[in-house]
């Protein structure tokens, strides 16, 4: 799954759509997916402009992302929101020209929230492991 | 039952880690949620969590868990009669 595809399935746009491809899929078990980086990319501009390098944050926005294609149905028009960052881990930095693969899988769920655990690595090095509490607003279930 | 009620609310402080918080401090029947002890939806996620956890009683359905998670007191008698199951 590439291209318009991965459009159909998430809201974000460029400059923030940050997968390329999705190789794996499973909804509800499994993703791995990719995103290159190039030096095209808006924040490498400012980070920084001596050594261009993927703002961490960036790597969490990655799994979140990818966590979008653990959901069956498409995320377009919906209100997902990060809700909670836990377990962050950087290990490594990501460059320009650099392929990431982004690991994600279901850690528990409830009341319109689910959490889930991801990598992203590169060349077998893993750069990064999180899990992230995504909320869908729009849930009836939801207690708050 | 008030025991069970006292190992509940215990779970609830040490899991949401409502730091200097005891047992006593909290009402059996004030909710849980919103107003009374103002948890949001990602604590009700962390006493999933802690139930399942703790007592070995699985939230599968939401709707039972939200009407569970009304107050300690609806809350207890959830955990007490699927422990039992």
């Amino acid at each position: 799954m590439n291209g318009e595809a991965v459009k159909d399935q998430l809201p974000h746009r460029y400059p923030f759509l940050l997968v390329d491809r999705v190789l794996e899929r499973e909804p509800g078990v499994r993703v791995v997916a990719e995103k290159l980086l190039t030096i095209n990319e808006p924040y490498f501009q400012g980070h920084f402009p001596d050594k261009a390098l993927l703002p961490g944050v960036l790597m969490l926005e990655m799994l979140a992302q990818a966590g979008g294609f653990l959901e069956p149905g498409p995320l377009r028009g919906k209100a997902i929101f990060l809700a909670q960052v836990l377990d962050a881990r950087f290990k490594g930095a990501a460059f320009p020209g650099d392929k990431l693969r982004l690991e994600v899988s279901p850690d528990a769920g409830f009341g319109g929230l689910m959490r889930i655990k991801g990598s992203v690595s590169c060349d077998g090095r893993v750069l990064c492991t999180a899990k992230l509490l995504l909320k869908n607003v729009a849930s009836p279930t939801d207690p708050a | 039952m008030s025991e069970l009620k006292t190992e509940v609310k215990t779970m609830i402080i040490e899991r949401l880690k409502l730091e200097g918080m005891t047992p006593d401090q909290i009402d059996d029947t004030a909710p849980l949620f919103g107003e009374g002890l103002g948890l949001d939806s990602i604590d009700a996620l962390e006493l999933v969590l802690g139930i399942e956890q703790h007592f070995g009683v699985k939230i599968e359905d939401e709707a039972a868990g939200l009407q569970a998670f009304k107050n300690v007191e609806s809350l207890t008698a959830f955990i007490a009669e699927h422990r039992a199951a």
